[in-house]
């Protein structure tokens, strides 16, 4: 009887045990996307997740723009010890398998999943139109314009607009096609023109208003050619500026400064990067400063380097030179002139020099770095406008603006460069448009755009006057870049990849 | 039920009554006391050696020295046992005194194995089981019992990740049975699940359990064999004390020819002209290595009594590194009390604590980009012409290339030092409930708590950027189990015997972390231990998650005759780990042995002692899923807005409500054969295991947001045959025994979501460019080499290949164009295009040794013994990616002497390609080394003094030792070793990433010598 008792106890402690264990789990610091949406504050947060995507090593921080900056023709690779992907890149013989590509692709993805993760998420919370929709907008900008880089560089591509639940059943999918893809972009960014608010909360310039909205379609049209709808757009962001907060700086160099990054009227669409701190997954990590400074020197990377020919070429009066490069530094106060730099040419001066909060070689910097500044919105609408009407005086008012804004030498006043006059014939304008792009917008990502939207490729590497000979490029081929071999396997329907590839 | 308890309690009573009237009746028979001695056939004393009466329950055993008395009378007979020795009988005449030596018993049939939730005979036993005792994982100084299990267990494969003191190892039973979840064994410590080994000295003996049979009783974690370590106890006696000291004094093990000064000012000099001499002519394997050394102390206490036995031990080990600044420490007391509560309970505890202590230095860096080189990395890729320090007493740096640190700089300026403290309980209660029924219960728990400080100071490149970065992180990981089952014999007509196990196990497993760091100090000095002085504070992190485990088990085993040996085993495991609609799942075996031997055709066929027949199926689960992993998942996106960072999600993980376990089959077909009187043993096993539902994180076409899902898809195979040969060579006073076992093991992937090979990068992060390095193929093995096949070096007109990337020049690598033609669908047609792309990949070799192997040769003569042991890996290649930076003489790095044979226009016959700037680093079979290997892992040679010394000294044994580990290593790899795992800790890459070299901490050799002595 003694025994029995004990048995039950014993039995009684193994039943008790068994009770505690209901096997469910309750992750913490993870949160299920069924019940994330509660109110709008929900999907903010989960717009707001895109940013920190797209502020990240491999795009905004390095890989991405360096690719971009590779491909044109003012920047080239410096220190050739550099890894093979980025000389193939610069030098255009790459493969599929190019790795750059490879990461940069699929982060772009990671931020269109966030955005279109967010607009459904704002979609199911069923509230009135003035209450969602300017969030709604704000991830659908997101995904227009990620879509926008992609399309440019890659052509046909797979478009989702939808938040992935079943990535399985997406391994079949065919690309699609550029045009309709800028269908995809040219709604989105209407309706982001229509929801968004004229500014953001506290004036960023990092989260769009109808005014960023509007000058990407003023851009996405000037990329197909539709120059009045360009004209249009660009027409409404210069007419409405002040109702955006829109202006140029008066001191160009301002437009690099960390310092003051968060302050610049002329910013319209920027990635804020935060000194001195790293998230996880390379988000908030900006190589930008390293990539361009010299290695020697100052400890930089020396890969993305101009070649002579670019600084030889401008004129040394232009301000913007000076911003836009560094031909010389003082090492512990002594001039050294960039012969002694280890790639012996003038580096890159635009956020360099003043990189604010940031470790010694610029990594991690301060910098809000910016894919677009009201500069390029006149730029657009000159360029437009002397596409539909010829040279005009309207059109060079646009260019003279930005052209007296680099008369401002640090607070003096110079002379150069002059005013330009409508009076010449409508190539030779449009060439000079593209040429004041070209110095205005030297370096940041626009370069490659505008050689591939006007077809320039053949006159800027191979052509006599190149400021950065390429024997390899190949026209049929290198407008666009391979999607990356990866996914071709895994999905062979985006076969064939782009031709030449 | 009450009746039968009561009826079995007469039982009892009757059985007493018989006993104490049978030992009455002998007491009355004219007792006397009789004494004497016993001592073993190698003339030591021995004591614990049970004595009993035989047909009585008298008994008592010998004291410390040996010595017994015992009260019995003329024509009794004394019964002498003791585990390992044949049992003696003597029967007593008119002499009073009566010295007694017992042989070592040969056989191993009666050996007692541990297994899951119980013991048995390895007579009984039906499943494929290995054994290594203490004296095997004592042989030499180790800082993890795993590691002495190296060569000494068919089927069971150690490897060291890294050479590092206290680096982690890598254990394999019959293969790598997942390719994403973890291929580690369960460790069973004491029945303590998921428990931690404690020193190797404290440690009766490791039984390794193989198959389905002995294995399906652990469930959803057996799949990958379970280790069964069994500490050792104290036996009946008096106090005995223990003492083993050894100090072993330690080298690297090989050293890479590198170029001095001149050779590389010659060799960097033909692509940059203007390189500048820096004066120096150094070499960095001279700077960093150093003698190292090993101080390993343990003293033990133990003794008992019949109601209570104890073992104390107390340990210290302390390894000097052989590179600069590295080292480890551990300090453990392992305390093990048994008690009999009363003639049905008895109750134990088991404790372990331990302090462990590491510095670190930084090998096998994922990335040796600017500032990123560890202390071996760069001791290779250093400029030899560059000197220690500056002038101005500053640390050099790389003078071209990425801006990396030179490696005395790497090693002596970063600190990076781990101190962990772990502590471990398992209390039982055992109770005799009525006869032949027993229920145990356990309770265990374990804390692991560690912290690791790491501070770059600003003398280093990565520290000077951001003002000196200090981190500090801790984690505590805590574990509750709770066992409890019945035991059950019973035998039926002395024929039929059935052995019932059944019970019910808890686990909970609670892992938290947490972590801060800062930069931008005002000084160097105050190391991780001032981060609010850091003028930058990094973000800190934390987390936590719980995983819990119940499960019911159970075992028959049915004997019939002894001759034919079935056994039934089973295990019902939830999870919490598995998706929501998979939470339990079951794993049952059943296994058939058969005496042979006992046939009566093999009465008379004598040169046959044993032959016994296993065939065993079952099925082992590999929980695979890590807590949360089944659930869809928005993580935290750190987003910067107006300056500040602010809350913000992105979608990081897609949910499979349907993830499952890994089920392993496993079948198994073996023999255990003795002969010519036991001397000579052998076991052989063939075995098959198929892992299906593999869980794969399913590569998925990135533009969905997701690079891959968690999915059950996949199979892998694993079959081999073992042999473990044991045989007493000679006996008598020169002893000789050899050991000798190999595995042969294949390993093979057959199935693969879809069907398609996937691909995976696993160099080093600042090899831009080397992509996807590694391949998993259907009918290829996991962690296949993916790469460019090499030939040579292009010659002055030869046709060079286009293709963007590839050399077209004399003196370049040449590849063999082996694929690219596309069909009109854009489909390979498996046939050349005339060009280089990357469709010209294929498999080029792989990790996985086609045998390893083990022999050991012991010999003692009088009191002199020697072992030798050599262990061997063959047929295994090493892909090496530190060769492939330094040879590929491209970048801006030193090289092997091998750049000496370079191609040049005057040089051409010669398959090293010529130096270039240009070149991409490529992964092609130029790197891909046979990695076989036989090594020498130690020879020593003992002196123990003989008895006539030790009486006066009044201690019973003391043993001299000289040993030497690693001496000699045969192998054609040209790195530091061909024992190599780089980039290969944890889950999955610890499968799929085999045969890696990359800047690992090398091996070293060691001298040791060495003291044991009890009294």
């Amino acid at each position: 009887m003694k025994n029995l008792h004990k048995i039950i106890i014993s039995l009684g402690l193994v039943i008790g045990l068994g009770a505690c264990a209901d096997l469910e789990e309750k992750p913490i610091g993870v949160f299920a996307p069924e019940t994330f949406f509660q109110t709008p504050k929900d999907v903010e947060t989960a717009v707001l997740g895109a940013y920190g995507v797209i502020a990240s090593e491999n795009l905004f921080g390095r890989q991405f723009i360096c690719a971009l900056q590779f491909r044109g023709d003012m920047i080239t690779i410096g220190n050739r010890a550099t890894s093979a992907e980025r000389i193939q890149m610069n030098d255009f013989n790459m493969d599929s398998d190019n790795g750059m590509i490879r990461r940069f692709w699929p982060q772009w993805f990671q931020a269109i999943n966030a955005a279109n993760s967010a607009e459904a998420g704002g979609i199911s919370l069923d509230l009135p139109d003035n209450e969602i929709n300017y969030l709604i907008a704000e991830a659908r900008f997101v995904r227009a314009f990620s879509y926008f880089h992609l399309v440019r560089v890659f052509g046909d591509l797979p478009y989702i607009n939808f938040p992935v639940t079943d990535p399985t059943s997406l391994k079949t999918i065919s690309k699609t096609s550029e045009a309709e893809i800028y269908q995809g972009i040219i709604a989105d960014l209407e309706f982001a023109k229509q929801w968004l608010p004229n500014k953001q909360k506290n004036d960023v310039r990092t989260r769009p208003s109808a005014g960023t909205a509007a000058s990407y379609l003023a851009s996405v049209y000037l990329t197909l050619g539709d120059y009045q709808k360009a004209y249009t757009e660009a027409k409404f962001v210069i007419d409405n500026k002040d109702l955006f907060g829109y202006a140029l700086e008066a001191n160009f160099e301002n437009n690099f400064n960390a310092n003051i990054a968060d302050n610049l009227k002329e910013t319209i669409f920027a990635f804020d990067f935060l000194g001195q701190i790293s998230g996880s997954n390379g988000q908030n990590d900006d190589s930008l400063v390293p990539m361009l400074a010299v290695l020697n020197l100052t400890g930089g990377y020396g890969v993305s380097v101009p070649t002579q020919a670019v600084y030889d070429t401008w004129d040394a009066r232009d301000y913007r030179k000076k911003v836009s490069f560094v031909d010389t530094l003082v090492v512990n106060g002594v001039k050294r002139p960039y012969k002694d730099f280890s790639t012996p040419r003038p580096h890159v001066g635009k956020w360099v020099k003043l990189p604010g909060n940031a470790n010694a070689i610029g990594r991690y910097s301060d910098h809000n770095i910016a894919d677009f500044r009201y500069a390029e919105v006149l730029m657009i609408a000159a360029e437009a406008s002397a596409e539909i009407n010829g040279p005009n005086a309207e059109a060079a008012g646009y260019l003279n603006q930005i052209r007296a804004r680099a008369r401002n030498w640090a607070g003096t006043q110079v002379d150069f460069p002059a005013d330009v006059m409508p009076s010449m014939s409508k190539p030779e304008f449009i060439d000079l448009i593209i040429e004041d792009r070209r110095l205005e917008f030297a370096f940041e990502w626009k370069r490659w755009y505008d050689i591939k939207r006007r077809n320039l490729g053949e006159k800027v590497f191979l052509g006599p006057n190149s400021l950065e000979p390429q024997p390899t490029f190949d026209p049929s081929r290198d407008y666009l870049m391979p999607i990356p071999d990866s996914e071709l396997r895994i999905n062979p329907n985006l076969a064939p990849n782009n031709p030449g590839y | 039920m009450q009746k039968l308890l009561t009826s079995q309690k007469h039982g009892f009573l009757w059985v007493f009554m018989f006993m104490l009237l049978l030992s009455s009746g002998s007491l009355l028979a004219q007792n006397k006391l009789i004494t004497g001695k016993v001592t073993s056939d190698s003339g030591e004393t021995m004591p614990g050696v049970s004595i009993l009466v035989k047909g009585s329950t008298l008994g008592t055993t010998t004291d410390i020295d040996g010595n017994y008395s015992i009260s019995a009378g003329e024509g009794d007979v004394l019964v002498f046992s003791f585990i390992g020795m044949q049992t003696k009988e003597i029967a007593i005449n008119s002499s009073n005194m009566y010295d007694v030596t017992l042989e070592t018993d040969i056989s191993q049939l009666d050996e007692v194995l541990v297994v899951g939730y119980g013991t048995t005979k390895k007579s009984d036993l039906t499943g494929s089981v290995s054994s290594v005792k203490a004296a095997e994982l004592t042989a030499f100084p180790v800082a993890n019992a795993t590691q002495a299990l190296q060569g000494r267990a068919a089927g069971v494969s150690v490897q060291s990740n890294n050479g590092d003191p206290g680096g982690s190892l890598k254990v394999r039973i019959r293969g790598g049975n997942s390719i994403n979840a973890s291929s580690d064994p369960l460790y069973v410590v004491d029945g303590f699940i998921g428990g931690t080994l404690p020193a190797p000295e404290d440690i009766q003996s490791i039984e390794v359990l193989k198959d389905a049979s002995a294995t399906a009783i652990y469930g959803s974690r057996g799949a990958n064999g379970v280790i069964m370590v069994t500490t050792k106890r104290g036996k009946i006696g008096k106090a005995k004390v223990d003492f083993n000291t050894s100090y072993s004094s330690q080298e690297v093990i090989n050293r890479i020819d590198m170029l001095n000064a001149n050779q590389f000012l010659d060799y960097t000099r033909e692509v940059i002209p203007n390189y500048v001499d820096n004066g120096a002519d150094t070499d960095w394997q001279d700077q960093i290595f150093r003698a190292g050394g090993i101080q390993n102390y343990q003293v033990s206490v133990s003794g008992g009594s019949d109601v209570v036995n104890y073992y104390v031990s107390g340990s210290f080990f302390d390894q000097k590194g052989i590179i600069l600044n590295s080292g480890f420490e551990r300090y453990a007391i392992t305390s093990n009390l048994n008690f009999k509560a009363s003639d049905k309970i008895s109750v134990g505890v088991n404790l372990l604590a331990r302090r462990t202590g590491r510095d670190g230095v930084v090998t096998q860096e994922g990335s040796g980009g600017a500032g990123g080189a560890g202390v071996v990395g760069s001791a290779l890729r250093f400029m030899p012409d560059l000197p220690v320090r500056n002038e101005d007493g500053t640390f050099t740096l790389a003078s071209i290339g990425d801006p990396i640190d030179n490696p005395f700089a790497v090693a002596t300026e970063r600190q990076q030092e781990t101190i962990g403290d772990l502590f471990q309980s398992n209390f039982y209660l055992n109770y005799d409930i009525v006869k032949n029924l027993s229920f145990k219960t356990t309770l265990g728990f374990r804390t692991d708590n560690n912290r690791t400080g790491t501070f770059v100071p600003t003398t280093l490149y990565a520290g000077a950027n951001v003002g000196g970065d200090a981190t500090i992180g801790a984690s505590k990981n805590t574990d509750l189990i709770s066992e409890n089952y019945f035991t059950y014999n019973l035998d039926l007509n002395t024929k039929h015997k059935f052995n019932f196990v059944a019970g019910y196990s808890f686990q909970k497993s609670n892992d938290t972390d947490w972590s801060s760091g800062a930069q931008s100090f005002i000084t160097n000095s105050v190391s991780f231990w001032n981060l609010q002085g850091g003028a930058v504070q990094k973000i800190p992190s934390s987390g936590f998650s719980e995983t819990q485990i119940q499960s019911v088990f159970g075992r028959i085993n049915y004997s019939f005759n002894d001759k034919y040996l079935f056994t039934v085993n089973a295990r019902y495991d939830g999870s919490s780990n598995f998706s929501k609609n998979n939470k339990y799942a079951f794993f049952p075996s059943g296994a058939f042995a058969w005496n042979m031997k006992d046939e009566g055709f093999m009465k008379d066929v004598n040169f046959v002692s044993d032959f016994k027949w296993r065939v065993s199926y079952g099925l082992t689960g590999n929980q695979a899923i890590g807590p949360y992993q089944t659930l869809a998942r928005f993580s935290n996106s750190y987003t910067i807005i107006d300056g500040v960072a602010v809350n913000a999600v992105r979608p990081t993980t897609v949910a499979n409500d349907d993830l499952t376990w890994e089920t392993t089959r496993q079948f198994d077909f073996g023999a255990d054969m003795s002969f010519l009187n036991n001397r000579l043993n052998l076991t052989a096993d063939y075995y098959r295991s198929v892992t299906s539902d593999l869980l794969f994180s399913v590569p998925l076409p990135t533009y969905t947001g997701y690079s891959s899902q968690l999915q059950n898809l996949g199979k892998v195979e694993n079959k081999g045959i073992e042999f473990t040969l044991n045989t007493v060579n000679t006996t008598g006073a020169l002893k000789w025994n050899t050991s000798f076992n190999i595995s042969i093991n294949r390993n093979k992937v057959l199935e693969l979501p879809d069907g398609n090979d996937i691909l995976y990068g696993s160099g080093p992060g600042h090899l831009i460019g080397l992509g996807q390095t590694q391949i998993l193929r259907v009918g290829e093995p996991v962690g296949s080499f993916f790469g460019w096949v090499y030939d040579g070096v292009y010659q002055q007109g030869d046709d060079f290949l286009p293709g963007g990337g590839f050399e077209q020049v004399a003196g370049g690598e040449k590849f063999r164009d082996i694929d690219g033609e596309k069909d009109a669908n854009g489909a390979l047609t498996g046939n050349p295009n005339g060009a280089l792309n990357a469709d010209d990949r294929t498999v080029i070799g792989n990790g996985q040794a086609k045998f390893i192997w083990g022999l050991n040769n012991d010999f003692s003569f009088k009191g002199f013994d020697l072992n030798i042991f050599f262990q061997g890996s063959q047929g295994n290649q090493i892909l090496s990616y530190s060769l492939l930076e330094i040879e590929t003489l491209s970048g801006s790095n030193n090289s092997t002497t091998r750049a000496l044979d370079r191609w040049t226009p005057t040089n051409t016959d010669t398959d090293v390609p010529k130096r270039t700037l240009q070149r991409s680093q490529r992964v092609s079979s130029h790197w891909v080394f046979d990695g076989s290997y036989v090594r020498l892992k130690n020879i020593s040679l003992g002196y123990s003094l003989p008895s006539s010394i030790l009486e006066k000294l009044s201690i019973s044994k003391a043993r001299f030792y000289v040993s030497a580990q690693n001496i000699l290593t045969f192998t054609e790899y040209k790195g530091f070793d061909p024992e190599v795992n780089y980039n290969s800790g944890g889950g999955a890459a610890s499968n799929r990433n085999l045969g890696l070299d990359y800047a690992s901490y090398p091996n070293a050799k060691s001298y040791t010598i060495g003291l044991n002595v009890s009294f």
